[in-house]
Formats: structure tokens, C-alpha cells, sequence
């Protein structure tokens, strides 16, 4: 992860300022950063959505094949998650030092969605035990400038919505062979339901208080966080403990409560936004990357 | 302006891929029309005042077809009365993707001038792209494009109007709904058969509508036709059962060939992996199933103990121009009784993959009923069936040679259906044959396109300093070129001259046709599409423009011309030391005629240059004639045929079996000893992809009819190799018999395989039999063989006088091409037979009935084959005339002989026949022979009725 070299006086003027509800930046300590959001930004992918939270950048892209239900559940669909950290994001990436970031935020997207409810996998089976929707996710990290795991969440989570998956129908013949016939009409196609996917809060333990979203600087100051998802009901999926210090379990009680509060808080406007960008259907200005 | 077009596609694996094109739309499409101000046009192709009179438009205007009308109404589109036809991309795009043969028609149509059609890029224009709606299939998607084209224009040409007469355009469209929503949007909609049958002064334009209504229509108004048809066929599976069939292993996919004799027999060809090739034989209407000669079908076998024999019966279908429903009786009594051993595996059709319709040459059956419209097609080719058309001047047809096009076969048909496509004359003239000919054997014989001759050179042409540059300037030498009288391809050329060290440098040149078709351009797919040029009786059919075969490529005297050469230096016991292949410039000095070669070696006053040369060249090939013969080369002998032709009549007046001279085979003996250098040289150079030439061995049980004619005259023949056959066929004498020898020879030449080009990375048995040698190649004619610029390239890439290119390094591209090449070649052989045969025909005709010795040939079982040695006419003569008393047969397969009464006829028996004429079959004319000496009585002691004689003027040459 990029780091920042911040000295002593710098991090007691952050802690202060923490302590006090005001940081550097201004905000309050449940605050995000500004952030924003564009679905369908690459076209060759089935969904794509790119989010910037301050100076974070990612872009997620979504590919839908037909594979092999996995074994276990052979009536579901399965999604496969990829990390990629560019170097572009931070010269640290560079060759393969980006590799172990990302198999961790991998490894945390699978914890995350490793659960009936944040997507329905029933809906991506084709024909039980042989065929189903394999959904790749396949993330890109653009620009770090800390809260990495929000802000791919709220990709995911975009991304996810402007899925469109083209809708199959299995022809049969007497001989048992099964045929896969493609609908010729691109529009006709198969959305998900995004309702229920969880979105990552991150709460960082800055002196005495957790602070959401936070920058470069103020991680330098933090020695553990809390990595909670959280659905729209406020319906915690996964918690995870990042960093080297330790926390209390009276400060991990609050601190949950705290991403219960803000991850619903997150859900609703973002829903909101997503709906609003489909509704424009083609009038809508696309931004993409130049924008 | 930037679009990106979505669609999803099957991978092959199973798996779903999204495809995104980018689209870019412009504004800078003209609308190619004469009348219009606003388009910065240079040469507009529609014209101001497209004059063409309907009923129903009787204003100025274009028309704009849809894909269906193209697609089925090409015929018409083709008529030069159709022109101011604006074809729209989406058309075009669409008609590609459904057929290719209608496609490759339309773009000749588009790029004919006098037409006037027009392309309209209408995807691209920024006012008429539209993009597919949700819910909208792609066929509603295509429609919607037109029509929103037609109305562009209607409103651009309404714009740009200047005059007072209003151009318009009218949609021409079948789909019932289109036409709906099209007036919806006030276009000028008509469709296609209204449209047609409105025009003024064309009447024969109707019939070329496809009689095929589209199924819109089909449902609205001919309902009650097909349901009160009894249904005849079983259905067609549909494609996907078929393919599950076919990997299940339960069907067979094959090619269907029907019998030529049997109109209710077929079989299928079953290409297996590797050798294992399976031929299905299909019995009967029912199983047939609506199959035509040449569709790929799938079978279905049936059980072993329902397997049956092929019939020999000789049935031809004579069904009666009436109702379908009558069914045929004949159908049903064959025989039951075969042997176990006889038996094939038999099977029915069970659908079509795909149908490989062409127009068919033949004539009409007038139906005995006399206003009707409705007719019987009796196709040349006894393997197509019979085709109903509907025609309004069948008086006019009737007695002329027409092409028709099936349009489909319902299965409650007993015939397919199909409509007129054009007449090419009245049966019997010369043109008209001669066009049948072309046709049925698939020759490639149309004027060449737009697009071809665009890529020839700009005259006057010269040779540019450039090429001097590269080539070698060997104008200074005495180069001359031997060729037959009358010749203008002259592709190759000769010098010889002795070098100070005593040795003698011979040089073979050979037009650079390679230098002027260069890889993959207009000119080079078509050259390569033909394959071969054409050459029958009184006409060539060029494989390139006449430009290049008669003028800049022919090597004629005193001109200079580029060519490519292979020189030798060898010693006068012809043993070559030094080989070197480059491109030169040269300028012959002499274009002489076998004989006037001949007459100045032989002249022993002349000793000019040239004839100095040519007694060296003439040395040289003796003695490489010796050492090839040495080698075991066959000398094989057919009859080959040169009528005099009336200069006038351009009829035949007269034939002479070639004469051949010395200079013939010194020509011959070079050009292969170019050949196989320039074989090994390639080969050498690209041992992968070298285009070459084998011949090879034929099987054993091949000879078998050589050795037994040989034995029945106490000659012993051995074909144990090459070199053991050619030394027993010279020895092969029979006193009193002189023609002996020419006979066996004659004989041989039928045992022989076909020689074929192939691959050199595809094959490993590269032998040439007939040649005797280890490699071979064509190398000397580029002009009238494709193989030839094949090799001319690869020649010029392994000396580094040219580059390459991707096709011509790839060894599957390279055989399929061969493939095409070995066809082509062999249907240019058919077709020249067929016009020897028929110019035979013309000469009896103008002789009238004559009386000539022949040999037996061949004797079958209930006849003989006879060689009339003057004419090289072979002929059978049957003894079992139909509706007649059969004599008594006795065939004896040992000898092989065939007693007839008291007379016992052997292979080699000279007889003496009537020639005349059987006119009495229009369409098949036939020479009719019938047996003079000896006399064969019948036990009533009336002669055998003239037996007939299948035109069979069959002279297969060893061709190498």
C-alpha cells in the first residue's frame, strides 16, 4: 500500500484534530470524501462502473461466460474476483509489486460475497450441474489515495447493476445433446438483483475514535482498522481486522455500529444514483476517462 | 461522428463473447445522382433521366430493391433493362451474407457502367444510420434501414430538384409487413412482381420473376394451394437434428451424385478419414427425397438385410408433362432377386445441408395441354430432374436451348419448381452448343469484369527502365519460338549457342505473365478461379484478358518482352552442368510453325542464326528423347483430331488426325527438361508448399484389359514398371497389321491414371509415371495454366527476384487451390471433348451417310466399341435394340469376345460401319453407326436393325 511519510507534528495535529470531529480535509469523522460514479464506461465488457473517492481511482468490469457449476451447488452461478493494482496507481505496483495487495483484496471480495444473499446465484444457472453464469469481477486499480476497499465496493456494487447478461435458452433433441442458442436480440438480455450487495466500510482507529474513509495521512496515524460489510438493512456479511495494533473489543463493538450506520447510509443514495444514470438510458453524456 | 455497434457471439468452445465494432458515420456519402447540386460528386452513376416506362410510375425514377427482391429477383435485376438501381449497403451486407453467388452476380452488376447501379453506403451516412431498437429483431432492424434510406432520398432528390419533372424513388419490396409500414411513412412502395409486370415492353421480363413467392404472401393468399396437395416426399430434417444425427454417428454426410442412367437411383458419397470412402446407395422417389445432383446431403442407412444392388436397368424419365399426382409405376419392378455379394449399403435422404443449384442448360417440353403456362424442363445433364416453370411464350421457346433455375422443391411436388433465367439460342446452332457446353461443364467463360481488366497495364506499355535494371538483357540473343499454326498465347520460347568452351548454353523463356498479375489483385482471383484457358473448336476461352495471353505476354518476333528463364549449360552429350533460372528481357527473332521449323533444319542452304540454333536445339532433344525413353517414359498414342474450318460458315469441312514432326518433340523434350529443373529447384527451396505435378502408377488390375487384348494376338505385355511396359509396347508387332501397335498403345492410354497437381507439403509421392521422372511440375505455359504462375512465383521468390506473400507459403491454401486447378483442368478436358464431338456431328451432318473400316476396340456384353481410325470416332454398337428381336448373345469374358449368331467378334477386328446422323433427339444428337462387314444374320435372317452409337468422340489424351 502507498505510503506517506507524516512526522511527528503532523500526526499529533491530525490525532487532535480527530479527537475534536474536525479532519484535516474538514470533514467529520463518519464522513466520505467527495465521490463519484459512472456505469457502462467500457463498452466490451457486460458491466463496468468506475468510482473516485478523492483522489482513489478504480474501475471494475464485469464478464459473464458460461462455465461449470461448481460441484458442491450445482444449481448456482459463481462470481470470480481479480485485483489488478497497476502501476499507474503508484510506482510501487510496478513489476510485481502489486501482487500481494491484490490477492488480499481478493481474498477479502470472496469473504464478502462468500454468502446466499448479497447476490443471487441461483439466477445465473443455466441447466443444473452443467452449464451457469461464471461472472468474472475484474478489478482496476487506477489511483490510490487510501480506503481502497470502499471504494471498489461501490464499484462492484455499480458495476453489478449495469450488468447485462445475454439470455440463453438450451435446446434439446432427442438424441440428449444439449444445445446453447444465443438470442440474437442484444437487448434481450438478464439484469441482476443488486439489492442486497454489501458495501465495504473501512473504519480506521485513530487515537481514541475510528474515522471512515480516510486519506493517506491519517492512516499513517492509524495502527489497526476494521474492514465491515454491510448491506442496505445494515446486515453485517463480513468483518475483517487489518493492520498491525490491536483493539479492544468494547472499540470493535462501537466501531461496528458505526459502519452499521454509515453502510446504510451509503446504500440508499447510491441505489438512488444508479437508477437515475439507467433511467437517462442513451441521452446520457458519457464522461469516461478524458472527462 | 463515433458509434460503437454491440452483438453477442457463440465462441466455438461453447462460451458467449461481446464483440464491439466501432462505427463512424460521415457526412460526406454522396447520393450518386446526375441531378443533384448538393453532393460534391465526381462521376454521379445514376442518371438524370432514367428512362424506363411503367404502368405504375409513370414519372422519372430510381429504383431501391430489398434484400429478398435481390435475393430472389436477380435474374431480372441482371436484364439491361433494370438500370438506375440504387443497391443500399444494408442490401448488399445482407445479400453477402445469404448467398454468395447472388452476391458475386450483384457486384458484376454494380460494376458494369451501362447499368447504372448505384452502392449507397447508407450505414455510414449520418442521416440514415439507425440503430436497432429494443425489441426489434435484426431482420425489423435491416427493414427500418431501407426505409429510412428510401425516404432520405426521397426528400434529398426533392431538395436538389431543380427542373419541374420530380425524380423519385420507389421501394421495391415483398414483405407484406414492410410494404405496410413503408406506405405508413408515405413512400412509394411497390412489389416486385407488380412493379415488373407494370413495365412497358418488356412481356419476357415476367417470366423470369421467381416463380418462389416469399412467405408472407404464401400464408395470405396460397393457403388453400398447399393444403390440398397430397404430400409426395417425406419432410426435411431440420439442420440442427441433422448435425445431432451426424455427430451421433446416425446420419451420413455426403455428396449426392445421381445416376446418369437410372433416374430413380443415386448414390451418395461418404468422404471417410484417409482412404476409408463410403458410396450409399439411395433407391426410389420416396428416398431420394427431393435430393439433386450435387447437394450435400445427410442418409440415413437402413438395416443390412435391406440393403440392395444397383439396378442395371436403364430407366430414363418419361413421365408425361401433366398432374404430379400420377404416379410413376415403373418405380416399383425391379428386380428383388440379386446375389448377397451385390449388394450395397443402401439408404434414404434424410435432409439437404446444402443445395448446390445452378441454372441448367436444357430445353422445354411443351405441355400437351396448349394454353397452359406451366411446362416441363428437360435439363441436358440426365442427373438433374425435370423442372416445372411457368412461361407465357413457351411457342418461342419451344426448340431452343434454355437456362433455368430451380426455385425450390415442395414436398408435394413430384418436380421442382424453377423459373426461366435466359435463352441462349435454338438447339442446334453452333453458338448455342457451344454455350451449353461451356455452361454444363462449368467454365468460366463470361467477359471479364470491370474490376479484372482495371488491373492490366496502361497502354502502350513498355518495358521501364526499372526493369531493365533487374532483368538480364539477353535481346542480343537469337531466340525463336516453335509453336502450331494460328497460335497467338505464345508462352514459350528457344535459343541455343555454343559457348567458347565448347559446351553448348540452352535457354528456355517463358512469358512473364507473374510480372503482370500480381498476388491477390482482381485479376489474379479470377485467373486463379479459371485455372486453365479453354481451348475447343474454333474459339479459346482465355484465363486472362486477351491483353495479356495475346500481346504484352505472348513472346512474338522483333518485339521486346519481359521473360522468365531457364538456362543450361550443357555438353553435346546433353548432360547438363549448370542450371541458373532469371528474369530477363528478351526480343525472338522468329515465330515459326512446326513446320516451317522443320523445313529450315532440313533445308540444308539456310544457315542463319536461328537455323543454327535450331539444328542445336533439334540435336540436343534427340538425344534427351533417347535418354528419357531409356529411362522408361511412355510413348502412348490417341488419335487427336484438327478440323478444317470454313473460314465463312466457320463449319467444319474437313478432318485430319494430327500430324506430329520432329520439331514437335524437340519443343516438348526442352519444355520438360524445364519442367522437372524448375520442379527441383522449388522443390528444393520450399519442400513444404512447392506446387507440383504426379502421375501416378496405376493399380494392376488396371492393365488388365491390355494384357488380355495383347494375349488374343500372341503378344506378351509387361507392366511390371514403366520402363518393362514401354519396352514390350515397342516390340508388340503383328505382321499385316501395321495399325497393331497404335491400337495397343491407344489401349494403355486408358489404363492410366490422371495426372494431378498437388501440394509438395501435403503428399509424399511425388512420381511422375507417364515421365519417368522423380519430380515434375508446370512451369512452361502461364498464360493458359494457373499452376505455371503459381510456380513462375514461387520460382521468382527462391532466385530473389520477387517477394512473397502469405497465401502462397500456405500449404492448406495451396492444396485447396490445387483442387480447384485438377477440377477445372479436368472439365476443360471434358469440354473440349464434347465440342470435338459435336463438331464430329456437324461434319456427318454436312456428309451425310458414309461407309468406313474400323476396329473393335472393346467388346461388351451386348455390344462392341469401334474406332474409326480416319475421324478417331469411337462408337458402340449395340446389339439389343430395344422393341426389337434380340439376336443370340454369347459373351465370353476370357477372351474377351462376343458371339452374335454365328459370328464371333474379338478385340482388334477390323469392321467395316454406316456413319450417319440421329437427329431424331434434339437435344442429344447422336452419331449412329451400324455394322456393314460382317454381315450378322438374325435366325429370321433379317439384318440386325442399325444398331445405334453413342456419340462418344472420347480421345483420352495422356496428358502431362
Amino acid at each position: 500500500m502507498a505510503t506517506v511519510q507524516v512526522s511527528e507534528a503532523e500526526k499529533v495535529y491530525i490525532l487532535h484534530g480527530i479527537r475534536d470531529d474536525l479532519r484535516v480535509d474538514g470533514r467529520g469523522c463518519e464522513d466520505y470524501r467527495h465521490m463519484e460514479i459512472e456505469t457502462d464506461v467500457v463498452s466490451n465488457t457486460d458491466g463496468s462502473a468506475k468510482v473516485t473517492l478523492g483522489h482513489t481511482a478504480v474501475l471494475v468490469g464485469i464478464k459473464a461466460d458460461i462455465g461449470k457449476p461448481r460441484p458442491g451447488v450445482p444449481n448456482e452461478g459463481y462470481l470470480e474476483f481479480f485485483v489488478d493494482c497497476s502501476a499507474n496507481a503508484t510506482p510501487e505496483f510496478e513489476g510485481r509489486g502489486g501482487e500481494e495487495l491484490g490477492t488480499e483484496l481478493s481474498n477479502t471480495l470472496y469473504k464478502v460475497f462468500n454468502n446466499k444473499h448479497s447476490v443471487d446465484l441461483k439466477s445465473l444457472c443455466i441447466s443444473a450441474g452443467e452449464h451457469c453464469w461464471v461472472l468474472y469481477v475484474d478489478v482496476l486499480l487506477l489511483q490510490c489515495d487510501g480506503n481502497l476497499y470502499d471504494a471498489i465496493s461501490v464499484a462492484i456494487k455499480a458495476a453489478l447493476f449495469n450488468t447485462k447478461i445475454p439470455k440463453v435458452h438450451i435446446s434439446a433433441d432427442e438424441e440428449g445433446g444439449k444445445e446453447i442458442e444465443l438470442s440474437d436480440d442484444p437487448y434481450d438480455c438478464m439484469r441482476l438483483d443488486v439489492e442486497n450487495v454489501p458495501c465495504i466500510v473501512t473504519l480506521c482507529k485513530v487515537g481514541h475514535r475510528h474515522v471512515v474513509d480516510v486519506t493517506l495521512q491519517e492512516k499513517a496515524c492509524s495502527v489497526a482498522s476494521l474492514i465491515i460489510s454491510v448491506t442496505h438493512t445494515g446486515t453485517v456479511t463480513c468483518t475483517r481486522k487489518v493492520g498491525g495494533g490491536s483493539l479492544d473489543p468494547e472499540s470493535i463493538f462501537e466501531m461496528t455500529e458505526a459502519g452499521k450506520r454509515v453502510g446504510k447510509a451509503l446504500h440508499a443514495p447510491l441505489m438512488k444514483l444508479l437508477q437515475q444514470e439507467e433511467s437517462l438510458g442513451k441521452t446520457r453524456q458519457k464522461v469516461g476517462f478524458l472527462g | 461522428m463515433l458509434k460503437s455497434k454491440t452483438f453477442m457471439k457463440k465462441t466455438r468452445s461453447g462460451g458467449v463473447m461481446k464483440i464491439v465494432r466501432e462505427h463512424y458515420l460521415r457526412d460526406d456519402i454522396w447520393c450518386g445522382s446526375e441531378i443533384c447540386t448538393e453532393c460534391k460528386q465526381e462521376s454521379p452513376v445514376l442518371q438524370r433521366d432514367p428512362s424506363i416506362e411503367s404502368n405504375l410510375c409513370s414519372y422519372p425514377h430510381y429504383v431501391i430493391p430489398d434484400t429478398n427482391v435481390v435475393l430472389h429477383q436477380i435474374d431480372v435485376l441482371e436484364d439491361p433493362v433494370i438500370r438506375n438501381v440504387i443497391i443500399l449497403q444494408t442490401v448488399l451486407q445482407e445479400v453477402r451474407h445469404r448467398s454468395a453467388p447472388v452476391y458475386k452476380r450483384l457486384k458484376d452488376i454494380i460494376h458494369e457502367q451501362e447499368k447504372h447501379f448505384y452502392t449507397f453506403t447508407n450505414e455510414h451516412h449520418r442521416e440514415t444510420f439507425i440503430e436497432r431498437e429494443p425489441g426489434e429483431s435484426a431482420n425489423d432492424r435491416n427493414d427500418r434501414a431501407i426505409r429510412v434510406a428510401a425516404k432520405w432520398y426521397g426528400q434529398h432528390l426533392e431538395k436538389a430538384e431543380s427542373e419541374a419533372d420530380a425524380l423519385k424513388v420507389v421501394l421495391l419490396t415483398n414483405d407484406l409487413g414492410n410494404k405496410q409500414k413503408a406506405e405508413e411513412s408515405s413512400l412509394l412502395v411497390y412489389r416486385c412482381e407488380e412493379y415488373i409486370k407494370s413495365l412497358i415492353g418488356n412481356p419476357e421480363l415476367v417470366d423470369r420473376l421467381l416463380l418462389f413467392t416469399p412467405l408472407p404472401f404464401l400464408c395470405a393468399f396460397h393457403l388453400h394451394d398447399i393444403t390440398s396437395s397430397k404430400v409426395l416426399f417425406p419432410e426435411h430434417l431440420p439442420l440442427s437434428r441433422i448435425q445431432a444425427g451426424i455427430k451421433s454417428g446416425t446420419f451420413l454426410q455426403g455428396t449426392f451424385r445421381a445416376s446418369r442412367d437410372n433416374y430413380l437411383e443415386a448414390t451418395v458419397f461418404v468422404q471417410g478419414e484417409g482412404e476409408d470412402s463410403t458410396e450409399v446407395l439411395i433407391q426410389g422417389l420416396q428416398n431420394l427425397n427431393r435430393a439433386v445432383y450435387q447437394d450435400v446431403v445427410a442418409v440415413q442407412l437402413y438395416p443390412r438385410n435391406q440393403w440392395l444392388a444397383p439396378s442395371s436397368v436403364m430407366l430414363q424419365d418419361e413421365g408425361a408433362a401433366k398432374d404430379d399426382n400420377e404416379e410413376d409405376k415403373e418405380e416399383e419392378d425391379e428386380e428383388k432377386s440379386v446375389t448377397e455379394a451385390a449388394r450395397k449399403p443402401t439408404g434414404k435422404v434424410v435432409g439437404i445441408i446444402k443445395r448446390n443449384w445452378r441454372p441448367f442448360c436444357g430445353m422445354l417440353n411443351l405441355s400437351q395441354i396448349k394454353e397452359s403456362t406451366r411446362h416441363l424442363f428437360t435439363p441436358a445433364d440426365r442427373r438433374i430432374p425435370r423442372i416445372r416453370i411457368e412461361t407465357r411464350q413457351a411457342a418461342t421457346l419451344a426448340g431452343q436451348r434454355i437456362m433455368v433455375a430451380i426455385d425450390g422443391w415442395p414436398k408435394h411436388s413430384r418436380y421442382p419448381n424453377g423459373h426461366f433465367v435466359r435463352s441462349l439460342g435454338n438447339a442446334g446452332d453452333k453458338e448455342t452448343e457451344q454455350m451449353v457446353l461451356l455452361l454444363e461443364h462449368d467454365v468460366p467463360h463470361q467477359a471479364f469484369s470491370q474490376a479484372v481488366l482495371s488491373s492490366l497495364p496502361k497502354m502502350p506499355w513498355a518495358i521501364t527502365p526499372e526493369d531493365m535494371v533487374r532483368r538480364e538483357d539477353l535481346r542480343h540473343l537469337s531466340v525463336c519460338s516453335v509453336d502450331p499454326p494460328g497460335c497467338t498465347d505464345i508462352d514459350d520460347a528457344l535459343h541455343c549457342r555454343e559457348l567458347d568452351n565448347g559446351n553448348v548454353e540452352v535457354g528456355v523463356h517463358i512469358a512473364d505473365v507473374s510480372h503482370f498479375i500480381r498476388p491477390c489483385n482482381a485479376m489474379d482471383k479470377e485467373a486463379a478461379n479459371r485455372g486453365t484457358t479453354v481451348y475447343l473448336c474454333g474459339k479459346r476461352i482465355d484465363m486472362v484478358p486477351e491483353l495479356l495471353s495475346s500481346n504484352l505476354c505472348s513472346l512474338r518476333s522483333n518485339v521486346e518482352r519481359l521473360a522468365f528463364s531457364c538456362i543450361w549449360e550443357m555438353n553435346h552429350k546433353a548432360e547438363i552442368i549448370k542450371t541458373r533460372f532469371t528474369k530477363t528481357v528478351i526480343n525472338s527473332k522468329a515465330s515459326l510453325t512446326y513446320a516451317e521449323a522443320q523445313m529450315r533444319i532440313d533445308d540444308t542452304t539456310k544457315n542463319d542464326d536461328i537455323t543454327k540454333s535450331l539444328r542445336g536445339l533439334n540435336k540436343l532433344a534427340k538425344v534427351l528423347k533417347r535418354q528419357r525413353i531409356e529411362k522408361g517414359a511412355l510413348t502412348l498414342s490417341s488419335l487427336e483430331v484438327r478440323f478444317h474450318i470454313d473460314s465463312e460458315t466457320h463449319d467444319p469441312i474437313d478432318l485430319q488426325t494430327k500430324e506430329l514432326m520432329e520439331t514437335n518433340s524437340m519443343v516438348e523434350e526442352f519444355m520438360l527438361l524445364a519442367n522437372i529443373s524448375v520442379a527441383q529447384k522449388i522443390y528444393d527451396e520450399f519442400p513444404d508448399c512447392a506446387m507440383l505435378r504426379k502421375h501416378p502408377a496405376p493399380p494392376p488390375s488396371n492393365y488388365d484389359i491390355l494384357l488380355k487384348a495383347a494375349k488374343s494376338k500372341d503378344v506378351e505385355i509387361h507392366t511390371d514398371s514403366a520402363k518393362a511396359l514401354a519396352d514390350s509396347l515397342d516390340m508388340a508387332r503383328v505382321d499385316g497389321f501395321p495399325y497393331f501397335n497404335t491400337l495397343l498403345r491407344i489401349l494403355a492410354t486408358r489404363c492410366m491414371m490422371q495426372a494431378v497437381y498437388f501440394c509438395s507439403g501435403m503428399d509424399t509421392d511425388f512420381h511422375h509415371y507417364g515421365l519417368a521422372s522423380a519430380i515434375y511440375t508446370h512451369f512452361t505455359s502461364p498464360i493458359r495454366r494457373y499452376a505455371d504462375i503459381i510456380v513462375h512465383r514461387l520460382l521468382a521468390v527462391a532466385i530473389e527476384a520477387d517477394s512473397t506473400y502469405p497465401d502462397l507459403m500456405d500449404k492448406q491454401k495451396q492444396s485447396a487451390l490445387s483442387t480447384n486447378l485438377n477440377y477445372r483442368h479436368k472439365m476443360s478436358q471434358y469440354a473440349q471433348r464434347a465440342s470435338v464431338a459435336f463438331h464430329t456431328q456437324l461434319f456427318f451432318k454436312s456428309r451425310g451417310i458414309l461407309n468406313e473400316e474400323g476396329f473393335v476396340l472393346f467388346v461388351r456384353k451386348n455390344a462392341i466399341i469401334v474406332l474409326i481410325p480416319k475421324f478417331g470416332l469411337e462408337g458402340t454398337v449395340f446389339f439389343d435394340a430395344k422393341h426389337k428381336a434380340t439376336p443370340k448373345l454369347v459373351f465370353d469374358e476370357e477372351g474377351p469376345t462376343l458371339k452374335v449368331e454365328q459370328h464371333t467378334f474379338h478385340i482388334f477386328d477390323m469392321v467395316k460401319v454406316t456413319i450417319s446422323l440421329d437427329a431424331s433427339n434434339i437435344q442429344h444428337q447422336k452419331i449412329r453407326m451400324s455394322l456393314i462387314e460382317p454381315v450378322v444374320r438374325t435366325i429370321s435372317g433379317v439384318s440386325v436393325p442399325a444398331p445405334v452409337v453413342e456419340p462418344q468422340a472420347k480421345k483420352p489424351k495422356l496428358d502431362r
